[in-house]
């Protein structure tokens, strides 16, 4: 068994073929899903890569603070509302200029899935060439605490606070993931910091596949601060959530979805949910309708990939050029 | 001055054909733009000349124009040309990306066609949505015709790309009374234009945000700078007023179209009467003042081609020492009594030797300058020059305002 576990690390460390851009002590809170996604991507993906930010918690970070940097890789500050459109205006005078380049579009579930999303899907239908990563964190953490459109149903949040009359958030979460792969984008992924070796491949496939078009990888990354975690569970909330089939683990090329772990007998959600404060005043009542959502999603999503399967996307779809 | 001017021809087109004429002769690296009225026919054009192969740029037909503004943004700190273009709401719906763009000194030109602002059928002219941008950071220009909505978009790009200023630069003109009206427009050969726009290229290479550099551009403000920063910018606003100058002079020379620079004082020498404008509305009271030149008046215009920065000095230069002075404004300045540039130049008023002010609000929501209106600011400017009783403000075309004791 201890031999099993030596050979899988080794293989994740495998795809670190590339410095750690970071300095070693950095402005994130302890066990902070953010960081060790944003660490990991440069080591994979290799530090020539631009990456951009938004105002959130990797803003001090990824710009730095009082005029000392954090890291050194080439970063563009972006505003919330235009993340996408940002880093389109890059790849796009970059391939007028003949520049090699990568791009990732980094940004929070606030950007992808609310206040952004409109120029994500504007970037998703142009199929611009660049990779957009959402580390969903599941709110607005870095304003303190709020609700977003992937907080999960019954979520407290410093907007859907525990009351007597309203108990946490009474609105399902949106499934970002997979509303981008509907658009049939050349690649589009679901991954977590639990399993950084389907992490690191996806990442490699996102790169290869920027050169057809637009890529968007839906990372599920805890924030122990935010949702009343013990810091040493982050890897342990991951691994939850995936093994519940809260957070499943697929990706689509042109929209083809395609598991890339099936779990054989999902626990129910109350595994995950009993490491996070967030859900604790929920009832057995409440909890059924959250673990009936996953089921549901779970339920489509496997549907889905069995239709893609039957129904053939026209080659024209597959090979569409971005529109320019 | 080199009288020498290049070969050119005449045609007859719009305001906005002109506006995408300019950026098609600036050879752009990237466009991204989203219709709205009546900016609409720019980004059409655009499309047209790129459709053909005429325009060799990468073309964003964004979903939006906070994202065409974003993207231009980020385009140009990577080191693009870029241009892009709206109006009212589209302008609105980007604000947040023009505040960025100014803050990141990025030299991005854009068109803005002026159009009102206060409800979404609003589909009127009017300066609104300039004077709401007014302190965005933006270098604003204001064309008075077809032609000098071409030459500016070419000055314009002369002017934010220029080592010394490296600001965004956003060019006005009016709304349907421009946008759409066809007049001869002189448009310039390709190589004069290049010509015209090279000295660009010889200067020190901008910072440019390259793969593999380790270099951090964009939205976010440094708050160990900032104020550095800010204070920078203001400094770059200043130095623009002179840059301009020089730059028109140049384009004088070389397409044999001078305009002023900052002002464009039209006899204004022995006037002791001068009316202050901007955009389409100097055509109309140029013609009000030939008109009555000929009987004698002398009277002369001060046009505002530059409104930021506020062009104070040449104003007060141009004005110092005339009798009276009215100033038309085509928007608001909310509890101010007046319109917005009126009472800009107020704060300058202590510098004109006793040259009298008196503001005039016309062409708003639909209402036309028209000559009778322009006559009649004529007038009142005059009778203020001769000691009579005349209200400070005058809502020209809405005489309720006037006679209900409102300002």
């Amino acid at each position: 068994m201890a031999e099993k576990k030596q050979g899988r690390l080794t293989k994740v460390l495998d795809y670190l073929k590339h410095d750690d851009p970071f300095s070693k002590g950095v402005a994130f809170c302890p066990g902070c899903g953010l960081e060790l996604l944003l660490r990991f991507i440069p080591r994979v993906l290799g530090n020539d890569i631009v990456i951009t930010g938004t105002p959130s918690c990797s803003a001090p970070v990824l710009l730095g603070q009082n005029n000392q940097s954090w890291h050194t890789l080439s970063y563009f500050g972006t505003l919330m509302t235009g993340a996408a459109a940002n880093a389109t205006g890059l790849v796009r005078y970059y391939r007028k200029a003949g520049i090699d380049n990568t791009v990732v579009c980094f940004n929070g579930d606030g950007t992808a899935n609310d206040i952004g999303f409109g120029n994500l899907s504007g970037a998703a239908e142009r199929n611009e060439p660049f990779i957009y990563i959402c580390y969903d964190n599941e709110g607005y953490m870095n304003t303190g605490i709020q609700k977003s459109g992937t907080t999960p149903f019954g979520a407290t949040t410093t907007t859907t606070p525990y009351g007597s009359v309203h108990k946490g958030k009474n609105l399902r979460r949106m499934n970002l993931g997979l509303k981008m792969a509907m658009n049939k984008i050349p690649y589009t992924a679901t991954a977590t910091l639990s399993d950084l070796e389907d992490l690191a491949k996806k990442l490699l496939k996102a790169k290869e596949a920027k050169e057809r078009g637009f890529c968007f990888l839906h990372v599920f990354a805890p924030c122990p601060t935010g949702w009343g975690a013990d810091p040493a569970d982050t890897i342990e909330i991951c691994r939850r959530a995936v093994k519940t089939n809260y957070f499943p683990l697929w990706e689509a090329e042109n929209g083809r979805i395609r598991m890339t772990k099936t779990v054989k007998k999902p626990k129910s959600v109350n595994t995950y949910t009993e490491l996070m404060k967030k859900f604790h005043h929920m009832t057995e009542a409440d909890m059924k309708v959250l673990q009936d959502d996953v089921e549901y999603e779970y339920c489509l999503l496997g549907g889905l990939s069995v239709l893609e399967a039957e129904c053939q996307l026209p080659v024209s779809v597959k090979d569409q050029g971005d529109a320019s | 001055m080199n009288t020498t001017t290049a070969p050119s021809r005449i045609k007859v087109i719009t305001g906005n054909a002109a506006a995408a004429i300019g950026a098609k002769l600036a050879r752009p690296d990237v466009v991204a733009a989203y219709p709205i009225t009546p900016q609409t026919e720019v980004i059409e054009q655009i499309s047209t000349f790129h459709a053909s192969g005429e325009m060799d740029c990468e073309l964003i037909t964004v979903e939006g124009e906070n994202s065409a503004m974003n993207a231009v943004m980020a385009a140009s700190l990577a080191g693009g040309r870029v241009f892009t273009a709206s109006s009212s709401w589209g302008l609105v719906f980007m604000y947040d990306a023009v505040l960025a763009v100014a803050g990141a000194r990025a030299p991005v030109v854009m068109v803005n066609v002026n159009r009102e602002t206060p409800g979404i059928i609003a589909v009127s002219s009017g300066q609104q949505d300039m004077i709401s941008t007014r302190d965005a950071g933006w270098i604003f220009l204001i064309a008075e015709d077809c032609q000098e909505v071409l030459d500016l978009v070419l000055q314009a790009y002369r002017l934010a790309e220029d080592h010394d200023i490296q600001l965004p630069v956003m060019v006005h003109y009016d709304g349907f009374f421009l946008s759409y009206l066809s007049e001869g427009v002189d448009i310039p050969e390709q190589e004069t234009v290049d010509r015209f726009l090279s000295v660009l290229d010889d200067q020190p290479r901008r910072t440019a945000l390259t793969p593999g550099q380790k270099l951090g551009v964009g939205s976010h403000g440094i708050l160990g700078g900032y104020m550095e920063l800010r204070h920078k910018h203001v400094t770059a606003m200043e130095r623009s007023k002179d840059k301009f100058e020089e730059i028109d002079k140049e384009f004088a020379g070389i397409f044999g179209r001078p305009y002023g620079g900052q002002l464009e004082e039209y006899r204004t020498d022995d006037a002791d009467i001068v009316l202050v404008g901007s955009g389409s509305m100097c055509g109309t009271i140029k013609s009000v003042i030939d008109d009555q030149r000929e009987k004698g008046m002398r009277i002369g215009l001060v046009k505002i081609r530059m409104y930021r920065p506020f062009p104070h000095q040449a104003l007060v230069a141009a004005l110092k020492g005339k009798k009276g002075v009215g100033v038309v404004d085509r928007s608001l300045a909310f509890g101010f009594e007046g319109g917005p540039i009126y009472t800009e130049l107020k704060a300058f008023e202590t510098r004109l030797d006793g040259t009298q002010l008196i503001s005039f609000i016309d062409g708003i929501a639909n209402t036309d300058i028209t000559k009778t209106n322009v006559e009649k600011m004529i007038q009142m400017t005059r009778d203020l020059a001769d000691g009579k009783d005349v209200p400070e403000v005058t809502w020209v075309s809405y005489p309720e305002a006037n006679t209900k004791g409102e300002k």
